[in-house]
């Protein structure tokens, strides 16, 4: 635990027991992120990986305050977002921003590179022209495009994977603290994909950024991350440095993710999913215990009774289960 | 050896638009045979999906095929077949899965109802019987307790059902060729996999011909006898599954094996992208489609268009003037 404590200086964001609950619409409440809790370290990437419907972008939402989540709180240098008064929040906004998995539709279709990559200077007070036209050139050519042919156009002009890097540009202006990345490269073709992680990549040595990085890719995720947070049915499955979790995953559901992952090598056998056959329960009406025993085939009775804590087996290593795998 | 099922004879298949003739398809000849399975991969805009089309006979009005092109199933030339004869041919012999199966589900029939539809069509059931088949093939695919969901409709059910569902209706004519368009792309990764030996399974069962379409070389991967890359409407490389990834000749396909994250590599590894974007296809350049981006160009390759060449031994045919051996598999 003195390893904690030392690092405690270093922890840019601390989410503890974070709750984001919604009406279903009939009545009936949604369970979208249900206490989950965890650091990421100054220029540290985490990434958070699951299915779709696990809750993982509710939990990046949350953190963003947008919109604010039903319980918890949820530290950026110390300063609880979720507590601080609306017109308190906007002035640090800038500390934080996200990037989208649809990189067209989160561009305004109506105004020019210049004003979207610009935006964000507003908040800064008043700028000359001369110096904003100076920092939007600068961010378009470190994102790696051509400042001088960008700026005057729409977005609709570029392809997929321009648009991510002006979403970048954007997100980088202001010289954030966090990033968060919400699926950035899942609508993105391979050679794309490759090309905005390694720009991702760089960004994050020269800007000094700290990730938190959301993806159902679990190949991508660790490309991406020193540390991987596995989230199922709104909880966190286990937590761990990346190499560790896809060497020994101790979870369950890490371990039948992993399986399932297709190799582009035919040599390699084709993994068992070791994972109960059925549907993801619904969120509205969650499993008692652990979320995840419907479908995991070691479930005891016990699993159905009380819900595993999360537990550290290694250093770094967390998982909630009360039978996890070994070896 | 046996004629192959399907013969696709250089398929040009272009769409005139505002801004020309955009070259979705542009000479594409393969063979596939009873029983095999061809894995089609290339990343969004290769004409994958176009040239699927193209087979089923699927294309906008403002379509363009070319003279010589020629598809022929089981030998009969589908170009020369009436609407007719082409309708009685789909959904029987050749069946096709998509991507979002609510695109070829009905959302106000039951599950039931539109399997049992294609049986009394193109077999004659009877509403009873049909509705019976429609239970053994919901079983088939995996689907809990059949004779409840076979009332259901499809927005009861998830979209791995789904996608179930769609491959059930698929099967019930039992086609002898299925192609299947990214049939697992919107799907997690644990249903993916499930869909995936699915289909395997009920195409060596049923000794049908498939045609897996994906942009993920992981998908075909595991799942195909053979696999064909395109790259801007053509076939650039075309070899035996575990050949294509053990001889990796074309240096697109290289490249693009490259660009791919794996779960076995180290965190913060560099990925090998590939730089630049694919060539317009209204206005290609002259020579290799694939010169402007390629490590290896010369030039030769900038003048000449290279021929989809097969080589000796008929394993293995690639279009380009100087093929790497680089096995990306180790």
């Amino acid at each position: 635990m003195n390893r904690q404590r030392q690092d405690d200086h270093d922890i840019i964001l601390a989410v503890r027991d974070l709750v984001v609950e919604h009406d279903g619409g009939d009545g009936r409440t949604v369970h979208a992120v249900s206490g989950i809790s965890f650091d990421i370290r100054r220029g540290e990437t985490l990434g958070l990986v699951g299915e779709s419907g696990c809750g993982k972008t509710s939990a990046a939402r949350a953190v963003m305050q947008l919109p604010r989540p039903t319980r918890g709180s949820v530290h950026l240098e110390g300063m609880n977002l979720a507590a601080l008064p609306r017109k308190d929040l906007r002035p640090l906004r800038a500390k934080f921003q996200m990037i989208f998995q649809d990189p067209i539709a989160s561009l305004n279709p109506r105004r020019r590179v210049r004003d979207i990559v610009g935006g964000p200077l507003a908040v800064q007070g008043e700028l000359g022209t001369e110096e904003k036209n100076r920092r939007i050139a600068e961010v378009l050519s470190d994102v790696g495009l051509n400042a001088e042919q960008t700026m005057e156009r729409l977005p609709h002009e570029f392809s997929g994977g321009q648009c991510q890097r002006i979403s970048l540009a954007r997100a980088i202006i202001l010289e954030p603290k966090l990033l968060i990345c919400d699926e950035p490269v899942s609508a993105l073709d391979v050679s794309v994909q490759a090309q905005i992680l390694n720009l991702l990549e760089e960004m994050k040595a020269r800007h000094a950024l700290t990730m938190l990085f959301i993806s159902h890719d679990l190949a991508v995720v660790k490309h991406i991350s020193d540390r991987v947070a596995v989230m199922y049915l709104g909880k966190l499955c286990e937590l761990a440095p990346a190499e560790e979790l896809y060497r020994h995953p101790g979870h369950p559901y890490t371990a039948a993710l992993l399986a399932a992952v297709p190799a582009p090598d035919p040599k390699r056998p084709l993994g068992r999913i070791d994972m109960v056959a059925g549907e993801l329960p619904s969120p509205t009406d969650p499993p008692s215990g652990c979320r995840f025993r419907t479908r995991c085939p070691h479930a005891q009775p016990l699993c159905a009774e009380q819900e595993p804590k999360a537990g550290e087996v290694s250093p770094g290593h967390t998982i909630a289960c009360h039978f996890p795998l070994s070896g | 050896m046996a004629m192959p099922l399907l013969q696709v004879i250089d398929q040009r298949t272009y769409f005139e638009t505002g801004r020309g003739l955009l070259r979705a398809v542009d000479g594409v000849d393969f063979e596939l045979h009873q029983g095999r399975t061809l894995g089609v991969v290339g990343e969004s805009g290769c004409g994958k999906t176009v040239l699927a089309r193209s087979i089923m006979g699927l294309l906008p009005s403002n379509t363009r095929v070319g003279e010589g092109s020629r598809i022929i199933f089981d030998g009969r030339d589908l170009g020369a077949l009436d609407e007719k004869s082409l309708r009685a041919l789909r959904g029987s012999e050749i069946a096709m899965i998509f991507q979002d199966p609510m695109t070829s589900l009905n959302p106000v029939l039951t599950v039931g109802k539109q399997i049992g539809e294609t049986l009394i069509r193109h077999h004659g059931l009877s509403r009873h019987a049909a509705r019976g088949r429609a239970v053994e093939l919901l079983r088939d695919v995996g689907i809990p307790q059949p004779e409840v969901r076979v009332d259901q409709y499809p927005h009861q059910l998830s979209g791995g059902m789904r996608q179930r569902v769609a491959i059930a209706i698929a099967l019930s004519c039992q086609p002898r060729l299925l192609i299947a368009d990214e049939p697992t792309t919107a799907l997690d990764v644990t249903v993916q996999a499930d869909i995936l030996d699915l289909l395997r399974r009920q195409q060596i069962e049923r000794d049908m011909s498939m045609i897996l379409i994906t942009h993920d070389m992981g998908v075909v991967a595991g799942r195909s006898d053979e696999v064909a890359v395109m790259y801007a409407g053509r076939i650039v490389e075309w070899a035996e599954t575990p050949e294509l990834f053990r001889n990796t000749r074309m240096p697109y396909t290289a490249a693009l094996l490259n660009s791919i994250p794996r779960v076995d590599d180290p965190p913060h590894r560099r990925i090998d992208a590939i730089a630049g974007r694919p060539p317009d296809l209204i206005h290609p350049p002259k020579g290799c489609l694939f010169a402007p981006r390629c490590g290896h160009v010369e030039q030769r390759c900038r003048r000449h268009s290279p021929p989809l060449q097969l080589a000796s031994d008929g394993t293995h045919a690639q279009a380009c003037w100087f093929p790497q051996s680089v096995g990306t598999t180790p």
